[in-house]
């Protein structure tokens, strides 16, 4: 008996691990991996880093890894932006960017707009196919027509196009397309044929095929930027009518519903696990594609990323903070290179209508808000984020520096009045005091009572519910996430405000929400003072500045300025770029010189470790990361090899924007 | 993991062996009430998800580049501004004929069967192998606690019962996950194709169920012990080792196979931080992502699948459990 039960227990354990080492049963939307071309050494495990050799050699497969989620690929749909990404490399625009930023032909091959650009023409390559997810060519030949409906699909509202504000008020008649559709299908609109609106498209919309290959947009204000919104929107990728029309809801589900005509296209795709990107054999400029394959698999945690880098079985990583203290000392720390930019700038924003009564007498102050902007050590709540040169992100102006470049080569954050503000240390807890005693004078009475507010109760559940007595101090409630970092950047910027401007005149109150931030305390208006950041989707300084104006969609504090909004009107309306660009600084210095938002810094945070070269693929400023000319070294870079390389990037940069 | 097992005493009386007739008419019974029980869950989650704040099918980026006309089209195209009697209505049709929908936020559009297709296999895969692990350590390590009870055996059985149940999880998983496979060479990560990356992930998902199973055969067999028939048989002469093997075992795992089948069903569960930190692409977690983003459609799907194998878990167990004692009767006595 006993051998019986022994027998029977090792049998049990044996079943055990032979379950456990099959694999799950076949998967309907995964593709086999056979003919990806295999890496030449990037992903052996290499338990310590290699010596650095020079010259560098290169594989032509990169390990990397995705955090967020691809939850389905219709790019015109997604608020992924990892799904944008996968989309900017297997789906080719009209135009791409060189590594230096300056546009370049890529489905088009020549383009042209008038006077005002209000009116571009491009004149596209012929005989480029769409292909499949095996990479075999399917007939389909993109055209001018595919650019013509992409807008088409992504200006009916039954198809959910994400993002579509900028694109939908730009092109010619698309807005008003749009809304006439919706209109239809909610009823409002009962006498037009819904078909009859569909097929007035061609006449009525800003966008036609003058020829096969010819495709021209009209838009409904002058947009010098054009070229690099095509660079940051999805919307204005090629689209196959017939074929998504065909796929109906199932576009873009997984990788064998959509079709590619970019450098890359997805021959493998395991949902929330694994996506493999393969070179597109019938590419048309397929010389200049360097890795053959990109691997992507998911990781949880940055812990793992680490750890899977050290393990040569990812070719990238980033560190945080938290890890970066740890490899000090290590034969890691040489690899460790800082990230250099984020075009992202981290905002105070104001509620200018606000229901604490003590916070909304002083808010429409300016001496008050000057108070604020005057009492914020920006590098101190930099350090949270970068211990080692926290002053790298400290940031004054609205739109980033070394973004936008007008047609000199001058950085717009130049201008006059931006200039200034950049160069500007705020931080001065004398002026935050002086500036907060003026506005006391002209807003209390000698007792320290703030004229016209009685003591109340403030309700802005279900974030806070606090008593105020109408009295000084005044009380600001700031509202964060319930985040760690952000918690103690909270505790901080308490700290800091109630030290430099006086908790005799100013108490901080603090709260956190958890979930949806901005529909729990942005929207509702269930704060005083909240951060936030905004990214500069395309390249002109109005993409965001036009945002900001007293009715924009970004607006969130509903702060009322009429000289802003009449400056961004006037420089939207202006097409010559130094004029353009001249009123735009000189908007946004008034915002920023009226503290109605108040920036500090970049969201830029943490360091890396990479086999990647820099700067050999085009520079995205505005879309996702293209891998198109891209390299992979064969051994990790050392920051010195990354530092030397964006050095004499710097330079040739430099000379190739002054047009030298 | 499971907190307390309840006894078995206070049932009503039943008996499997009271004839076909009288077990048919159990097993309808049961199925209707199964039934109504699952009807009054699902239909109680689909009102309730409706009621839901209509901002919450938006992330907070969606909310921040579209204005409310925008956000309203989206909500009237998706079906989801229309009453919820027929929205209910809608669904059930659907369901019964085969299509349960398409997710709305987490995986937008995505037909929410390929989803289960995609995901339900390697959960499954996963937890068959760690439940198959779990019962087998865990049972064995119950009698040999038994066994040995107050000596050393049981002291580290229960250390290591207390540990697993006291310390926080992700300590020691984040601990086997980087240290253990560092020094047994594993992969960090679980890969289709590579089957050493299977065996930590699960020995981590057994973990607990070791701890589960072990700790409840030793009470039970501890607890069958005093029995008389069991000092009989030692008064006979029988062996320690042969008394607990073919008379304690046999009456102590009674209470514990009740549970065996929601345990197999459930195998299709996961393991939300598991299979998040080994990046397994399963079904960890997708219930608790879709409550956060509002996904009405599969929280409904996933309520609905979840219920029923509630229902059928307990359906089962009663019937096992009557099968594996002949003490228990299901039907109830004539007269």
């Amino acid at each position: 008996m006993k051998r019986t039960v022994s027998l029977f227990l090792a049998i049990v354990l044996l079943a055990s691990l032979a379950c456990a080492c099959q694999g799950p049963a076949s998967d309907p939307g995964v593709q086999p991996t056979d003919g990806v071309p295999s890496g030449t050494g990037a992903g052996e495990a290499q338990p310590t880093p290699p010596e650095q050799a020079e010259p560098l050699e290169y594989v032509d497969l990169y390990k990397t890894y995705f955090t967020s989620e691809y939850p389905s690929l219709n790019y015109y749909t997604t608020v992924y932006g990892g799904v944008r990404g996968l989309a900017a490399n297997c789906v080719e625009a009209l135009v791409e960017p060189d590594e230096y930023g300056l546009y370049q032909p890529a489905m088009a091959l020549s383009w042209e707009s008038n006077e005002d650009c209000t009116v571009w023409t491009f004149h596209l390559r012929e005989g480029v196919e769409w292909v499949d997810h095996q990479g075999n060519p399917t007939g389909m030949k993109v055209t001018a027509q595919d650019y013509v409906d992409a807008v088409r699909y992504v200006g009916d509202p039954l198809n959910g196009a994400y993002s579509l504000r900028v694109v939908r008020d730009l092109i010619e008649g698309l807005y008003d397309y749009y809304w006439g559709l919706d209109d239809i299908d909610s009823g409002t609109d009962t006498t037009t044929v819904r078909a009859d609106l569909v097929a007035s498209f061609d006449e009525t919309v800003g966008v036609k095929a003058l020829d096969e290959y010819t495709v021209q947009y009209t838009l409904s204000a002058s947009a010098p930027y054009f070229l690099s919104l095509i660079e940051g929107s999805m919307l204005l990728l090629p689209c196959e009518y017939s074929y998504v029309t065909e796929m109906g809801e199932d576009f873009g589900i997984d990788n064998q519903h959509m079709l590619y005509c970019g450098a890359y296209y997805l021959s493998t795709f395991e949902r929330d696990k694994k996506i493999v990107m393969t070179a597109n054999p019938h590419y048309w400029d397929k010389d200049s594609v360097t890795i053959r394959s990109i691997e992507q698999q998911r990781l949880g945690d940055t812990m793992t990323t680490l750890e899977m880098f050290k393990r040569g079985e990812i070719d990238e990583c980033v560190v945080e903070s938290e890890e970066y203290s740890s490899l000090l000392g290590t034969e890691w720390e040489k690899y460790l290179a800082p990230n250099s930019f984020s075009s992202s700038t981290n905002y105070l924003w104001l509620d200018f209508g606000s229901d604490n009564p003590e916070f909304n007498a002083f808010i429409h102050n300016e001496n008050f808000r000057k108070a604020l902007q005057h009492s914020i050590d920006r590098e101190s709540i930099a350090y949270l984020r970068e211990p080692v040169t926290p002053s790298r992100l400290v940031r004054n102006t609205i739109i980033a520096e070394t973004l936008i470049y007008d047609d000199r080569g001058v950085d717009y954050t130049d201008y006059p009045g931006l200039a200034e503000i950049k160069a500007t240390d705020y931080y001065d807890a004398g002026k935050a005091r002086a500036y907060m005693e003026a506005a006391v004078a002209e807003l209390c009475d000698a007792s320290g009572s703030i004229l016209g507010v009685d003591a109340a109760t403030v309700d802005m559940l279900p974030v806070a519910q606090f008593d105020v007595d109408g009295k000084l101090p005044v009380t600001l409630l700031y509202v964060g996430t319930d985040d760690e970092a952000e918690i103690l950047m909270a505790q901080l910027l308490e700290v800091m405000i109630e030290e430099a401007i006086g908790a005799d005149l100013i108490d901080v109150q603090l709260a956190f929400a958890t979930g949806g931030f901005y529909s729990t305390v942005a929207d509702p208006l269930n704060y005083d003072v909240y951060y936030d950041s905004l990214s500069v989707p395309y390249g002109d300084p109005g993409s965001q500045l036009s945002r900001l104006t007293s009715d924009g969609a970004e607006n969130v504090g509903y702060y009322e300025v009429p000289e802003y909004d009449a400056l961004i009107e006037q420089a939207l309306m202006e097409s010559d770029i130094q004029k353009r660009y001249a009123l735009f600084a000189q908007a946004e210095a008034y915002l920023v010189n009226g503290a109605y938002v108040i920036p500090f810094i970049s969201s830029l945070r943490g360091y890396y470790m990479t086999r990647i070269e820099p700067y050999t693929g085009p520079l995205m400023q505005f879309g996702s990361i293209k891998y198109k000319g891209m390299r992979v070294s064969a051994q990790i870079l050392t920051a010195d090899q990354l530092a030397a390389i964006s050095s004499a990037y710097e330079e040739k940069k430099a000379d190739r924007l002054s047009g030298n | 993991m499971r907190a307390e097992l309840p006894g078995l005493a206070g049932q009503r009386a039943y008996s499997i062996r009271g004839g076909p007739e009288s077990l048919l008419r159990y097993i309808l019974n049961r199925t209707l009430r199964s039934i109504l029980t699952v009807v009054i869950v699902f239909v109680t989650v689909f009102m309730l998800l409706r009621f839901m704040p209509l901002n919450g099918y938006f992330t907070d980026e969606m909310l921040k580049v579209s204005d409310e006309q925008t956000r309203m089209a989206y909500l009237r195209n998706q079906g989801l501004l229309d009453p919820p009697f027929s929205q209910l209505w809608r669904f059930v049709k659907n369901l019964f004929a085969g299509d349960l929908g398409r997710s709305l936020t987490v995986y937008p559009k995505v037909p929410i069967t390929i989803l289960l297709c995609e995901k339900i296999p390697v959960t499954a895969a996963f937890g068959a192998a760690s439940l198959v692990l779990g019962m087998t350590l865990g049972l064995l390590m119950g009698m040999f606690m038994a066994r040995y009870k107050e000596r050393l055996g049981d002291t580290l059985g229960t250390f290591y019962v207390v540990f697993v149940r006291a310390v926080p999880s992700l300590i020691y998983l984040f601990f086997i996950q980087v240290w253990v496979s560092g020094v047994l060479k594993l992969p960090l990560v679980f890969y289709e194709d590579r089957p050493e990356s299977w065996i930590l992930p699960t020995i981590c998902l057994s973990l607990g169920s070791i701890a589960w199973y072990a700790i409840w055969l030793r009470r039970f067999m501890v607890d069958e012990e005093n029995r008389d028939y069991v000092k009989f048989a030692m008064v006979k002469g029988l062996s320690k080792k042969y008394v607990l093997r073919r008379h304690l075992f046999k009456n102590a795992i009674i209470p514990i196979a009740i549970y065996l089948p929601s345990d197999i069903l459930f195998i299709i569960s996961g393991s939300l931080i598991i299979e998040s930190l080994y990046a397994i692409p399963g079904t960890g977690g997708l219930l608790t992502k879709a409550i956060q983003k509002q996904d009405n459609n599969l929280v409904q799907v996933i309520v609905l699948m979840y219920a029923i194998l509630s229902v059928l878990g307990v359906f089962l167990g009663d019937l096992l459990v009557a099968f594996v004692d002949p003490r228990i009767r299901l039907t109830e006595d004539e007269g």
